[in-house]
């Protein structure tokens, strides 16, 4: 079989190019796009993916990470009765005023208290061991780097959280917070920076199971008990995308991305299918010749297709390579930037659908194919 | 195909158009081009349509050829009437029986001359191998065994008219029609065309029709239909059909 729709595409490139570019960077926008966005909400799930806990005990009606209320101490006990779970530690959140010693004026800080022994479960992917060692001091925090100029401090400075002094034993890294800053310390130190007496318990428990595949199965076993006062509990993933789903929808980023996504599709359909239809009239008389020759229309159709479709593979493929590119620059420039599999093949699917409807509006023109107006 | 073989298989003329009528109309204005024409072309000849341009001469190849549809009348080809076939069926004819050279060459840029020729083949549901020894029979045939790799805008116009010649040629069409083949040509490879299609008709048996205004032609032609407002005002064979027709060899 001759391959004509490829062959055509390589020898008439210049033709295609403009196509091949809109594609490309329709696909090179939705895809930073959705890095992005995830990137940026997904720190308001650092807290979770960024701990080895399998799962979450908190306020029934939390709506992300960062909005819980304290629970009792004694629900620690309910949660060790049961067999799946090898650890329970606590987790306190604190909302705090930071004062520092530059001219910041007061900083929000996300304050999170947590076990600071070595088998911590809090943080454990985000924390080094040798900076959650240092937090057993008391009034020690760690801050992340990409904050220090935000909150005027420097490496073994003091400042204020609430009135109460801290001093910064540790910078890390990939703790950015959104709305905030994350300030990390052990729960003791937690427990003197909260100025709310009412709150005397954990914010949230977090246990680790001997089998982590079984999260969803015992998180729903250790609901609906009232005996220690209220609670709920959620798996890690479901909460970590509650609160992402939350932030989402709440600051209406995610119809902020839906609407930025239709947008592109039409504007990349939009040249992408004007540059086939080009293709197309301009070979119009050589498909009419081929359909007076017997061959069909619709084996026609399917070389228009066929192009459509190496048109959005190709742009597919250069996004892709500068895509990976901007993302690794983003990355060390501390930009939050997150891709998952989830989101490439969104990225897959609206690049080759784009294709596709252009490639279905270019197979109209081959209307004009008609092999009678040879003859004139 | 063998010319003995195509005139037993139809019995009467190859195509055959009975009482046609065709007209356009634009805005108020309608024009009749053809007004109950009714001609008879001959199987294994070179039949010359000739007359100036706007005689309906295209028009008539168009519909002969099943391009298009008649308002009145009949057009029977190789034993079918063709006005009964819907538009795939004409299709599938038009694949099985028939090939067009166009005054254009229509050839695609990107093709060499061997794949021009091979494409239309690879939609006849014939093998691989069978579609490139057809292909490179046809080059040869036009004489072009030693430019079949390469591509339109390598070949001088009279290279892209063999090429689109053996483009129809390959099909191993019964009917092989050809619209001003010659116009964009100078004398010679004009001369080089008219003969390539006249050898068609004798060696292959083919029914070739060719319209044309290219007084040039005529001589090379067996049969000339001089064409004039939408009717035939002579129909003769010439001296070339029978000198050539005899040295044929049965």
């Amino acid at each position: 079989m001759v391959a004509l729709a490829r062959k055509t595409l390589i020898y008439e490139w210049r033709r295609f190019l403009p196509a091949m570019l809109a594609v490309g960077f329709a696909g090179l926008l939705q895809l930073l796009q959705i890095a992005l966005v995830l990137g940026i909400f997904g720190s308001t799930s650092l807290y979770i993916t960024g701990s080895s806990a399998d799962v979450w005990v908190g306020y029934p009606g939390t709506q992300s990470v960062g909005s819980g209320r304290t629970i009792s101490a004694d629900v620690e006990s309910r949660v060790l009765m049961d067999p799946a779970v090898q650890r329970v530690e606590p987790y306190i959140w604190v909302d705090g005023d930071w004062r520092g010693v530059g001219e910041t004026g007061g900083v929000s800080v996300f304050v999170s208290g947590i076990d600071p022994g070595a088998n911590g479960l809090m943080f454990s992917k985000a924390l080094p061991p040798s900076l959650r060692a240092r937090l057993v001091e008391p009034d020690a925090v760690v801050v992340d780097r990409s904050a220090l100029d935000q909150l005027g401090v420097d490496i073994g400075q003091t400042a204020t959280i609430n009135g109460h002094p801290v001093r910064v034993v540790g910078i890390s890294s990939g703790l950015r917070a959104l709305g905030g800053v994350n300030v990390l310390c052990s729960l003791d130190t937690a427990r003197r920076l909260n100025d709310d007496p009412a709150d005397n318990g954990p914010t949230y428990l977090v246990a680790k199971l001997r089998d982590p595949s079984k999260a969803g199965a015992v998180a729903a076993r250790l609901r609906g008990a009232t005996a220690f006062g209220p609670y709920t509990t959620w798996s890690a993933d479901d909460f970590a995308r509650l609160s992402v789903l939350y932030w989402l929808f709440d600051t209406g980023a995610g119809a902020g991305v839906l609407f930025l996504a239709g947008i592109v599709f039409l504007v990349g359909a939009a040249i992408t299918s004007q540059t086939l239809i080009a293709a197309v009239n301009g070979s119009v008389r050589e498909y009419a010749t081929l359909n007076a020759l017997g061959v069909g229309v619709a084996a026609l159709r399917r070389v228009v297709l066929e192009q459509a479709f190496w048109v959005g593979a190709l742009g597919l493929l250069g996004a892709s390579v500068l895509g990976l590119l901007l993302l690794m620059l983003a990355r060390s420039q501390d930009v939050p930037v997150v891709l998952n599999v989830p989101a490439a093949l969104a990225c897959i699917v609206l690049v080759m659908g784009l294709a596709a409807v252009s490639g279905l509006a270019a197979m109209r023109s081959l209307r004009r194919a008609d092999p009678a107006t040879l003859l004139r | 195909m063998h010319p003995a073989t195509a005139s037993q298989q139809i019995s009467g003329p190859a195509l055959f158009a009975e009482g046609i009528s065709k007209a356009f109309v634009s805005g108020q204005q309608r024009t009749q081009v053809l007004d109950g024409l009714t001609l008879g072309i001959e199987a294994g000849e070179l039949t010359l349509i000739s007359g100036p341009s706007g005689c309906g001469k295209s028009t008539l190849l168009a519909i002969l050829s099943g391009l298009q549809k008649v308002d009145s009348g009949r057009v029977h080809a190789l034993g079918s009437e063709l006005g009964q076939l819907d538009p795939r069926a004409l299709e599938r004819f038009r694949l099985q029986h028939t090939g067009f050279v166009f005054q254009g060459f229509n050839l695609f840029p990107a093709l060499s001359a061997f794949e021009q020729v091979e494409l239309p083949l690879n939609h006849m549901g014939l093998s691989r191998d069978e579609a490139r020894r057809r292909a490179r029979l046809s080059l040869e045939e036009v004489g072009l065994a030693h430019r079949m790799r390469l591509r339109p805008s390598e070949l001088s116009g009279g290279e892209k008219q063999r090429v689109a010649i053996a483009r129809a040629l390959a099909k191993e069409p019964e009917l092989l029609f050809a619209d001003e083949p010659t116009s964009a040509l100078d004398a010679a490879n004009g001369q080089m065309i008219i003969d390539i299609l006249h050898r068609i008709a004798h060696a292959h048996g083919t029914t070739v029709l060719c319209v044309s205004h290219d007084p040039r032609l005529v001589v090379h032609a067996d049969r000339v239909l001089a064409m004039e407002d939408g009717r035939i005002l002579s129909d003769r064979r010439t001296h070339a059909a029978v000198t050539q027709s005899k040295e044929i060899p049965s």
